[in-house]
């Protein structure tokens, strides 16, 4: 046992759900311990299936998600670079597709990972870099990556990115970077989080409060949701029938992307005329 | 009785006697150094710069993620896979005619798989936490475990075990012809190796257990890899239960055709017209010209399947493939392994089968096989993604293919250096059956049970934990190195072959007594066949025979 914990202490990361749970826990005792605040951390956790609704009647593809999940997760922008064509790191970016196939998608549409139930990606990878939160967020263990690639081949969405290069940030971008998120270094593969490290905090600050997250918090948590001028982006849980996403998710205009492949995507899109 | 081992000995001088004309073989080795050089060089770029110097790139956003390395890789296991099977089949079957090549085939599966080890280790974006990490926490619900797993441990270990074993003699055999700079080595191999008709008669058992273990094993590692692809629903045209199937049998045509080449190349370099006959060679072109029509049919079910009425992304992924953007590769391909098929099809219709032909359908299969290779790697990521943000290219970099010509020279060098220290083909000796009296060796039986039983004990623990059975609701397995306990007890499984050959008996002669066993045991001298010390007596006046002691 000694063993193995010496090799995850190497490895820094996140191993067990139960071990993460109580990590979280520990965390939230210092921090009740430190403010004259009641027994926080034995408030029950609730199971969360999160979730996210993009409705395309309102997107108009300004792109302003894209732009903010780059600032919050520190993904490097390579502009100018045109050896970086193919080799960006894209964690929410606009689909475009052709016309004449309109008929299989809508034409334009932002797309984050869709942190599907049965995730390809999650089976193939061969040490557990990747693995179902959970609460249903997809998670990469940066760290854990070997680099094999075999997840990005095995993505049906093309929603994994990997480090061609070791990330490079201008002075002024260093200065910038959030310190929530780390950064990762050449060869691993990235994804979206649904900025599981806002979701995190979210729920420790309602922790010592005594609660869990309102459904009004969730809503425009995450940083494209946050940054969408149109609101077209909302966050939450699916398994609470209460809350916004769930609502839409469950209406008429709602699809998910490439149902026929049997993943389940958490992420549901809105259009009214599909045609 | 002295005479007779004189004549033994005298038959090859020393095998480390190079004769100093052998041109050929010294370019061939700077030319395999120069590649592995230059490979090496490449992989430092690489390595210092990131993947960016490859023409790799995330797929659905204009690239594959996947190109010549890992391509390479299926191609080499694919190579590695002809050597053992025909080694296999040949002991299995009692196919004397195979005989002269069973060396050779085994030496280019280990050689095979240690190129494919390279390709994959060039292909980690991380190799070093790669290393570290599939040994410790694997999963054997990727297909990729199973390269990692079964085909270097399984695979190369178990060609490694028959290889050492069946080699035994024969090092024995260059030991007893005299003193020689390498006789440190040919002793360990020989490991104490008496020329004793008890030890032919276990060896013959134990190449059957082999043969019969090996087989199934091989089947399970081509189809894993098959499985790499065939699996993956969100890929047109790699989403394919054809997949295994197709693998295992164009790894045997490459395969097939590769040993061809090694075989007619080593044979006239080494002149060992007399050692691997030409019958062996016409047996290896009726296995090629079978393999590659199976394969050629594979290649029309396929194609049909997915154009006829496929899907809308897989009729797509294959017009692309068939007349689109990949079209002249394909019918290079296509027209590699119809050659291949044909040649010796041709030639064994007309009864009248030659060397020369079946050398050439050999190198065009594996020209098909390897170009086929990356039509099955890159095409579905450069045009299968359903959801494309723009559709992708993919040529390999001069880096790529610097490594990549790294890996085939290791196949090279390896073979090279082998032919110059160790006959290639097997001393004669006489029929292997698994049903050759043996004394009663209990003793003997018991421990090899007990250890097959443990090694089969810690392929049921490593393999259940490495799947996580017992780690309840945690992502790790719950013993460390998981993993690699199964690897460790697939490895001891085969090393029970081992343990029955080389334990001692109880009545242990002395050493100095070989020799004479050898004269008195009345088995022919071995015809050993090393073509560098067979020129070097051909040079050398023979030394004149000791008078009687």
């Amino acid at each position: 046992m000694s063993i193995r914990r010496w090799f995850i202490e190497l490895l820094d990361t996140p191993t067990t759900p139960s071990r993460r749970a109580f990590l979280r826990g520990s965390a939230a005792v210092g921090a009740a311990a430190a403010l004259p605040s009641t027994a926080s951390a034995t408030i029950p956790k609730r199971r969360r299936h999160w979730g996210m609704v993009i409705d395309l009647d309102r997107c108009s593809a300004c792109n302003a998600c894209g732009v903010a999940c780059r600032q919050e997760n520190n993904i490097p922008s390579y502009d100018a670079d045109p050896e970086m064509h193919g080799a960006r790191p894209e964690w929410m970016s606009m689909l475009w597709q052709e016309p004449e196939r309109a008929n299989a998608s809508p034409e334009l549409l932002p797309m984050p990972c869709m942190h599907c139930a049965d995730p390809p990606c999650v089976k193939v990878c061969p040490v557990g870099a990747t693995y179902k939160d959970p609460d249903g967020i997809t998670m990469q263990v940066w760290d854990r990556c070997i680099g094999c690639r075999y997840c990005m081949v095995a993505c049906p969405y093309s929603r994994r990115s990997f480090n061609w290069k070791e990330p490079a940030w201008s002075s002024s971008e260093l200065q910038m970077l959030n310190p929530d998120v780390a950064t990762r270094p050449l060869g691993v593969v990235e994804k979206c989080t649904f900025c599981h490290h806002r979701v995190q905090r979210l729920r420790e600050e309602a922790a010592l409060a005594g609660r869990e997250p309102t459904d009004a918090e969730l809503q425009r948590l995450p940083a494209c949701a946050t940054a969408c001028p149109a609101q077209a982006i909302t966050f939450g849980d699916l398994d609470d029938d209460d809350s916004e996403v769930a609502k839409l998710a469950s209406g008429t205009r709602a699809f998910r992307l490439l149902e026929h492949l049997g993943t389940e995507p958490s992420v549901y899109y809105l259009k009214k005329d599909r045609g | 009785m002295t005479r007779r081992i004189y004549a033994l000995t005298r038959a090859r001088s020393r095998p480390s006697a190079l004769p100093a004309g052998s041109v050929g073989w010294s370019v061939l080795v700077a030319l395999a150094l120069g590649l592995i050089a230059l490979g090496a060089y490449a992989y430092s770029v690489q390595y210092r710069e990131g993947y960016i110097v490859t023409n790799l790139r995330n797929p659905g956003r204009g690239g594959a993620a996947w190109g010549l390395y890992i391509a390479m890789d299926v191609y080499f296991v694919g190579v590695s896979f002809a050597g053992i099977t025909v080694a296999s089949i040949a002991r299995l079957f009692q196919l004397r005619v195979l005989e002269p090549v069973t060396r050779l085939a085994e030496l280019l599966t280990i050689a095979a798989l240690v190129a494919g080890a390279i390709v994959v280790i060039a292909d980690l974006g991380r190799p070093g936490h790669g290393l570290l990490e599939l040994p410790l926490l694997a999963r054997p619900s990727s297909p990729f475990f199973g390269t990692f797993t079964l085909v270097v441990a399984g695979y190369l270990f178990s060609s490694m075990v028959a290889f050492f074993l069946t080699g035994r003699r024969d090092a024995a055999t260059m030991i007893a012809r005299g003193p020689s700079k390498l006789r440190w080595f040919y002793r360990a191999w020989a490991s104490g190796y008496r020329f004793t008709p008890t030890e032919h008669a276990r060896h013959g058992r134990t190449t059957f257990w082999l043969a019969i273990t090996i087989l199934p094993l091989l089947v399970v590692a081509h189809s894993t890899l098959g499985f790499i692809f065939g699996i993956q629903a969100g890929r047109p045209g790699w989403y394919s239960a054809l997949q295994a199937p197709g693998f295992l049998v164009l790894a045997g045509a490459s395969g097939t055709g590769m040993l061809i080449l090694a075989a007619v190349i080593m044979r006239r370099m080494l002149r060992l017209k007399a050692a691997i006959p030409d019958s062996a060679i016409h047996w290896l072109g009726g296995f090629l010209w079978v393999l590659s029509l199976v394969y050629l049919y594979f290649t029309v079910v396929e194609e049909l399947t997915a154009t006829y009425a496929g899907p809308h992304m897989d009729r797509h992924v294959a017009h692309e493939i068939v007349t689109g953007a990949y079209s002249a590769s394909f019918w290079v391909a296509v027209s590699c392994l119809f050659l291949a098929f044909l040649i010796p099809f041709l030639q064994y219709l007309r009864r009248r089968p030659s060397v020369t032909g079946i050398a050439i359908a050999g190198a065009l299969v594996n020209v098909g096989a390897l170009v086929k290779r990356l039509l099955i790697v890159v095409p579905s990521q450069t045009h299968g993604s359903f959801l494309a943000i723009e559709k992708g290219v993919y040529s390999p970099s001069w880096i790529e293919w610097s490594i990549m010509a790294a890996a085939a020279s290791v196949v090279l060098l390896i073979l090279l250096v082998f032919a110059r220290i160790f006959p290639i083909t097997h001393g004669h000796e006489d029929e292997l059956t698994r049903d050759t009296p043996l004394p009663r060796d209990p003793l003997r039986k018991v421990i090899a049970i007990v250890w097959a039983l443990i090694a089969l004990v810690l392929v049921i623990v490593g393999l259940t934990d490495s799947f996580r059975l017992w780690s309840g609701d945690e992502l790790d397995p719950r013993i460390p190195f998981a993993p690699v306990i199964f690897a460790a007890g697939v490895m001891m499984l085969f090393t029970t072959a081992v343990i029955y050959e080389l334990l001692p008996s109880r009545r242990v002669r002395k050493r100095s007594a070989r020799i004479v066993d050898l004269a008195r045991t009345k088995i022919p001298p071995p015809r050993l066949a090393l073509a560098t010390p067979l020129r070097a007596t051909e040079r050398r006046p023979l030394p004149t025979p000791r008078s009687k002691p």
